[in-house]
């Protein structure tokens, strides 16, 4: 171990910002492909999320010029369902999430004091994951095969029967491709808030966006894993005939219902809460006061978060669920008014007790409160189940969610946009354009969808491509077409206002709002390594002055202030003091999550165009470049604790018990087991409610079963054992072949069950329910040989040692979860005849 | 900086108010539906719902007392009083969720 030296001395503000530039740089030209850093990345997202907003927006204006007059005929019916279909997918899946993504990626490490993100090549990965999913359905919009039975693809409907071709699986494919790359960046946000803040900031000093991401991240990794079993569920009914949603063969459609809404509620609060984050973060500066009831609303939102996962059944109070259920889910959705509004009054108090500025971002703000407020009214006219059962799908549910998604997220991203446009872009923004632009689109929206209320209360059901006059809607129908022109005109000034203000826009000077942030705290348009040294917070968050600590952290008085080896160092802290525990040395730019996202594209469109081989063989590349890009990472000796500044060492990110990959393990484990239980879930749900059920079942295997258990627990001990052996300087190779042998046993057992499994899985939801729990434990068990590949060529590459142990934990963990889901998935399996018999055949 | 570190395990009592109302919600919906499916007398049903409704609000009443009782550590420092004034609050709401939205729904008409 080297003993810990003093860092170097400080340097001018000028050469330690080259030195840092040179480390941090991304490149020129096609090396811009390989950039992994994070503004990069999420200036990425969010231009991508944008452009997407954009064709998103005219899809929708397409469906207005149709619907402007009786019986139109601008689109036939098969292109309007297209057209409507990718407007919501789109607007939902390609735009909302992806740009709330973007924020984080772009404004968290600035707004906590760190230099990157946690993993930079998972930020770089995950986009080009959206980027290809999301053109994927864009490519099938232009094809003419885009998919075209609602957002929400309900079954029957999207089942084979009734789409027959790509459509259905465009967008079960493309989403759920654009769906794990937003669980990428869930576990990256939440991973980058524990474990990356400044020395010093402790979770009640972090700045109460912080607190809205973590919890929306959390809450991505609990809500996106139903909508992807779904998703994988249908796939698998379209591709291989396995029959979960087909009720002629035990299967239940009102399955993708509840799957799905498991996902599309809290989504909504998914996207509502980093916008309440924005809100909360621009009303103090603008009201020069701090927040009013910092405290209460972390417990709003962590209240917020719960309560949307409790109340998905109220978008299915029309399918026949008895009326106590129905309660319980009507009362939910009501009640999560209350910490809505908790957040309302504190933005209020906060500015009622403040010197409110009537600055450009306040505009949007107060557009965000009117049409909120509104949308959150109808959201609990809705709730109640008797007026939901006369307004279900009419246009009055069009209005609602227009009011809710574009007053919770489109008019705070626009004050966003303009608040932080001199960050972004370093020039400031101009009132000549901004402010017609806000007046067209207010006006604009008001009109096109507050008429919409009507037209639904007149009957006007949604997804129809036409009406006749004797309706009665035609006058409302083309107030809101007007009233989307307008709109959009106004949406069209205000990209014309930004592309001027890119060209012509007067430098902004640091800090220009006077904020109370960590962001503005640094050159603008920011560097590549965001702080030339990180800063010391011994006050809250969000109560800073960035313009005084600014020139201090330039010229290298915090953290860090040097250079080190070429490194691309950042520090993490302890969770919750925020005390610094490590320093994390960040890998520079490469091609391969650009190559990894490419071979995972091949492997999707192998799918959608049903080349299996050609999609198993681009999975096995996949695989191989996880493996491979697995090698080089981390440091190839121990180091011992390293300076820091200040005074203080700590040691790197591969010596300590706290490492970030460690923590990211834990939390997508908590995503793989949300995706199970959904599973065992929907066992159970399609063993109580779905038909033609049989009256006895065949066992499977009894020896085979708990030999593939007795399997996992082996593989399980044996990692336990080799991580004993690496930490006592001994070989641990021969406890992980132990492992690895016994994991393939483990395979060749599932997979032996899976082809006796009767009824056959094709035949019924029985059989096919159990094939998917067993090939569960399957991908599981090979997921771990492939952990243990890579500490057997890390080992030999030098990478771990008795202090550089984190590989090998990581397998454990994995096998550890893996033996208890498995030993569950095999329990439901065999249990599944008992259950069968108990409640006898059903037609 | 804190007077002393805060576990990081203590985060899980953020979320324990509105898991145990997570835990009802589930628990009673689970119940409920299995009622149906076997036909459970109506009286029945009800019985094991309230049963199973009165014992989740016993956990979060016991467990606001026991955190309303005592105060935060002050070795604990700004981080462990906060999270003691989170955890109060959200065991204090989860309570009246619990009792708003699984309560009433109770005294409806079984499985129709």
């Amino acid at each position: 171990m080297n003993a810990p030296a003093e860092p170097p001395p400080p340097r001018s503000a000028l050469r330690l910002h080259r030195e840092l530039s040179a480390i941090w740089g991304s490149g020129t030209g096609w090396q811009r492909l390989a950039s992994v850093n994070h503004s990069v990345i999420g200036r990425r997202i969010m231009a991508t999320a944008f452009f997407f907003f954009i064709v998103a927006g005219l899809l929708g204006m397409l469906t207005r010029v149709q619907l402007a007059t009786p019986k139109g005929m601008f689109m036939d019916a098969g292109t309007y369902n297209q057209v409507f279909t990718m407007h919501g997918a789109m607007m939902l899946f390609l735009f909302a999430i992806p740009m709330l993504e973007g924020v984080a990626v772009y404004l968290l490490p600035k707004m906590l004091g760190a230099r990157d993100f946690a993993f930079p090549r998972l930020t770089a990965y995950s986009y080009w994951c959206y980027l290809f999913g999301a053109s994927i359905l864009l490519g099938s919009l232009l094809l003419g095969v885009a998919p075209d039975g609602g957002w929400f693809m309900y079954t029957p409907l999207s089942s084979n029967t009734y789409t027959p071709g790509v459509n259905a699986d465009v967008w079960l494919l493309g989403v759920t491709f654009v769906e794990i790359s937003a669980l990428s960046f869930a576990v990256e946000i939440v991973v980058s808030i524990l474990k990356m803040r400044a020395p010093g900031m402790s979770l009640e000093r972090m700045p109460i966006f912080g607190w809205y991401m973590l919890v929306t991240a959390l809450m991505m990794l609990v809500a996106f894993p139903p909508l992807i079993l779904a998703s994988i569920l249908l796939e698998l009914e379209r591709a291989f005939g396995l029959p979960f949603f087909d009720p002629t063969r035990g299967g239940d459609a009102l399955l993708w219902q509840h799957l799905f809404w498991l996902f599309g509620h809290p989504d909504v609060y998914i996207i509502f809460l980093p916008m309440a984050g924005v809100l909360s973060t621009l009303i103090p500066v603008f009201a020069r006061r701090e927040l009013v009831g910092y405290t209460m609303i972390v417990v709003a939102i962590v209240a917020m978060a719960f309560l949307s996962f409790g109340i998905w059944v109220h978008h299915m109070f029309t399918v026949g669920i008895p009326h106590l259920a129905l309660a319980f889910f009507s009362a939910g959705s009501a009640i999560v008014a209350v910490p809505t509004a908790v957040q309302m009054f504190a933005w209020l108090a906060t500015l009622a007790h403040g010197k409110p500025r009537w600055e450009l971002p306040m505009l949007y703000i107060f557009g965000f409160f009117f049409v909120f407020v509104l949308g959150g009214l109808t959201g609990v006219m809705l709730a109640i189940v008797p007026f939901d059962w006369q307004a279900h799908d009419s246009y009055f549910v069009v209005a609602h969610l227009h009011y809710v998604v574009a007053g919770a997220f489109a008019f705070p991203l626009l004050a966003a946009l303009y608040y932080w446009l001199p960050l972004l872009t370093g020039r400031s923004a101009s009132p000549r354009l901004a402010v017609p632009a806000f007046w067209l689109i207010f006006v604009g929206f008001n009109l096109t969808f507050f008429v919409m209320h009507l037209t639904g209360l007149l009957g006007m059901p949604r997804r129809i491509y036409g009406y006749h006059e004797h309706d009665g809607w035609t006058a409302l129908n083309l107030l809101s077409s007007v009233g989307a022109f307008v709109m959009t005109i106004g949406f069209g000034l205000l990209v014309i206002d930004l592309l001027v203000q890119l060209r012509y826009g007067r430098r902004s000077r640091r800090d220009p709002w006077r904020a109370t942030t960590l962001e503005w705290a640094m050159p603008l348009p920011p560097p590549a390594y965001n702080f030339a040294s990180i800063p010391h917070i011994d006050t809250h968050g969000d109560r800073m002055a960035p313009g005084h600590v600014a020139p201090a952290l330039a010229r290298g008085e915090g953290y860090l202030g040097f250079t080190r080896h070429g490194w691309q160092e950042t520090l993490g802290v302890h969770m919750t003091s925020g005390v610094p525990d490590q320093v994390i040395v960040l890998p520079r730019p490469t091609y391969l999550p650009l190559i990894l996202a490419l071979s995972t594209a091949a492997a999707v469109l192998g799918f959608l165009f049903k080349a299996y081989l050609l999609s198993a063989a681009a999975a096995g590349i996949v695989a191989a470049l996880f493996v491979y890009g697995a090698m080089g990472s981390g440091l190839k000796r121990d180091h011992g604790p390293l300076p820091i500044g200040h005074g203080l060492s700590v040691p790197p990110h591969t010596e300590v018990v706290g490492a970030l990959p460690w923590w990211a393990l834990v939390f997508a484990l908590v995503a793989d087991a949300t995706l199970f239980t959904s599973l065992v879930f929907g066992t159970l749900y399609l063993w109580i409610a779905a038909p033609a059920w049989p009256a006895s079942m065949p066992p499977p295997d009894l020896g085979l079963a708990v030999g593939a258990v007795v399997a996992l627990a082996v593989a399980a001990f044996a990692a336990r054992r080799s991580l004993h052996a690496l930490r006592a300087e001994a070989a641990p190779q021969r406890w992980m072949a132990l492992a690895a042998l016994a994991l393939f046993g483990c395979i060749a057992a599932v997979l032996t069950l899976i082809g006796a499994l009767l009824p056959h899985p094709q035949e019924h939801a029985l059989g096919a329910t159990a094939s998917v729990l067993l090939g569960y434990i399957a991908a599981h068990a090979g997921i771990g040989l492939l952990f243990l590949l890579s500490n057997l060529l890390r080992l030999r590459g030098g990478w771990v040692s008795a202090r550089r142990c984190t590989d090998l934990r990581l397998t454990r963990l994995w096998l550890d979860y893996s033996a208890v889901s498995g030993a569950i998935a095999i329990g439901l399996v065999l249990a599944l005849p008992s259950l069968v018999a108990m409640l006898g055949a059903r037609s | 900086m804190s007077a002393q570190v805060v576990p990081p395990s203590r985060l899980w009592l953020l979320a324990l108010g509105y898991g145990i109302w997570c835990s009802a919600l589930a628990m009673l919906y689970a119940l409920h539906a299995l009622g149906c499916a076997f036909a459970w007398p109506a009286a029945v049903l009800r019985t094991v719902l309230a049963l199973v409704f009165l014992a989740h609000l016993v956990a979060l009443g016991g467990l606001w007392r026991a955190y309303a009782g005592r105060r935060a550590d002050a070795a604990d420092g700004a981080t462990g009083s906060f999270f003691h004034e989170v955890a109060l609050w959200t065991l204090a709401t989860a309570f009246v969720a619990t009792v708003l939205t699984l309560g009433p729904s109770l005294m409806l008409a079984a499985c129709v």
